[in-house]
């Protein structure tokens, strides 16, 4: 039991992480990236490919990481321009058909060049106990991973002046231009940081196991339900969300089967949607 | 200061002002007067950037402002109050003020000068915005503005939403800002209020300047009188 839980919050940063990418792209333009899991991979197939070449894994973790980035930024310059002219519900569904429409390019491109593409970073060294559970370097150095760069999210949206600006084109964009904030550079940026969550991601989760070329729909609909179960545009929350829908599914892969899993989420995300319709600390 | 000259705006390319020639110089207080609908909005909306403008000029200081964003005006100087205020709800008076001053670090001087203008944010610097009462998110809307330190801050309808008392107070304190040396553009639907702490207005009608001249003038203008002042 306890080491399934462990197992869930391992599971649950990354799941944590993959949201607040989603939910602040989300918070700031109303687009939902459908492609996240997408760039996810590419992060992972990226980092593969400079490990086949005989470069160090850290080397191959920042160029993944690196790639994730270049490719949110060339989509925000590119697809999300149209997006982000249209308005409330229209630029919500655009945003939607566009980025399906990237994630099955990107996706059907990977998995035709890399069928048995996978990212598998190895980190050695014997088990350690954590809580009385052995517990593997990797998901130890993954679940670190994630924490740190939390902390550092936290610090820079609670902290700095540039992070303040980020959640005040959250709460009010008129307002925020008034105050001297470029909504569109601001949305750039975030989106460049949301590659970097994917491949920070990425990187993590092949700590603990193989990453295939074909994850990313499943990574997007965890992403997905972190955002609404966690509030949109919520950091917090999508956190929050992350952990408790890890162990979730952690604890029904154990007990009840790995295939009705995701069932299991889904209805745990209805389940919170109906008591709380704004998620766990949606406004 | 500021020098507007033949600017068109308005919105899906349906223009709602059209030629519209308005100067505010240095230490002035000028009202922008006319009834709903008549372009008031929209007119200080095409200054501040938020909307695109048609035709004409805006000029700060010698400075083309025309092509400019609202994010680049707001930093060059032109502060402005929407009648909607804009705040951050879900962020303390305090963060609400800090933000004004963006990208630049708030300072200490002119945030005490704020909260020494309204000393109610002082008390309430928590709190936060969306829980604040009509008036002191009024307030607050002109604090925020006040932090960019502005040279010229304009306001629409600054008395909107506001018990008739408070709209008085909020009056006085643009007229102690104004006697501070602050130079002030503000659109009114209380014709009397605003002509009470401005020194020149001009009125607009359909969208065009109708009038313009000193307060006294139009406060004695028998059109004015009838038409906004509701006096026969």
């Amino acid at each position: 039991m306890r080491a399934v839980v462990l197992d869930g919050i391992v599971l649950g940063l990354a799941f944590g992480l993959l949201g607040v990418g989603m939910t602040l792209v989300y918070g700031l333009g109303g687009v939902i990236n459908l492609a996240y899991g997408q760039i996810v991979i590419a992060a992972a197939i990226v980092a593969s490919l400079v490990i086949e070449r005989g470069e160090s894994q850290a080397v191959a973790a920042g160029v993944g990481v690196l790639a994730a980035v270049g490719l949110s930024v060339l989509l925000d310059l590119t697809l999300m321009r149209p997006v982000y002219r249209q308005h409330g519900e229209e630029r919500t569904l655009l945003g939607l058909l566009l980025t399906l429409g990237a994630a099955f390019v990107i996706g059907g491109l990977l998995a035709w060049r890399y069928p048995a593409g996978a990212l598998y970073i190895f980190v050695g060294g014997d088990p350690i106990s954590v809580i009385g559970v052995p517990m593997s370097v990797g998901s130890i150095w993954a679940s670190a991973t994630a924490l740190a760069v939390a902390a550092v999210l936290l610090v820079f949206f609670g902290a700095t002046t540039f992070g303040r600006g980020v959640r005040s084109v959250i709460q009010d964009e008129t307002g925020a231009r008034l105050v001297g904030i470029n909504p569109s550079f601001v949305r750039t940026v975030i989106f460049a940081l949301s590659g970097a969550l994917a491949g920070v991601v990425a990187i993590a989760q092949s700590m603990t196991g193989p990453l295939t070329v074909n994850a990313g729909f499943e990574l997007t609909t965890f992403a997905l339900i972190v955002t609404v179960v966690g509030g949109l545009g919520s950091v917090a929350g999508a956190f929050l969300a992350g952990l408790l829908l890890g162990v979730v599914n952690a604890l029904s892969a154990h007990y009840i089967g790995q295939y009705i899993t995701t069932i299991v989420l889904l209805g745990a995300a209805a389940l919170t949607i109906l008591i709380r319709p704004r998620g766990l600390l949606g406004r | 200061m500021l020098e507007v000259a033949g600017l068109a705006a308005g919105y899906l390319g349906e223009r709602v002002i059209d030629g519209i020639d308005v100067e505010v110089r240095t230490g002035e207080a000028v009202a922008v007067i006319g009834s709903n609908g008549a372009g008031k909005t929209t007119l200080l909306r095409a200054i501040a950037g938020l909307l695109p403008r048609m035709a004409g000029r805006v000029v700060l200081d010698g400075k083309d402002l025309t092509r400019s964003p609202a994010h680049r005006i707001s930093r060059t100087g032109i502060a402005y109050v929407p009648a909607e205020r804009h705040l951050f709800p879900a962020m303390t008076v305090k963060s609400n003020l800090v933000l004004g001053a963006y990208p630049r670090r708030a300072d200490r001087d002119t945030l005490e000068l704020v909260y020494d203008l309204f000393p109610r944010l002082r008390e309430r610097h928590r709190q936060q915005a969306g829980t604040l009462s009509g008036g002191e998110q009024q307030m607050l809307a002109v604090g925020r503005a006040l932090m960019a330190k502005p040279r010229l801050l304009m306001l629409d309808e600054p008395t909107t939403g506001l018990a008739p008392k408070i709209a008085q107070a909020a009056f006085e304190a643009l007229e102690g800002l104004k006697s501070g040396g602050m130079t002030l553009l503000i659109a009114e639907q209380q014709v009397p209020l605003a002509l009470s702490v401005a020194d020149r207005g001009y009125v607009l009608e359909n969208g065009r300047i109708r009038l313009s001249g000193t307060s006294e003038e139009l406060d004695r203008n028998p059109e004015v009188r009838r038409a906004y002042l509701g006096i026969a």
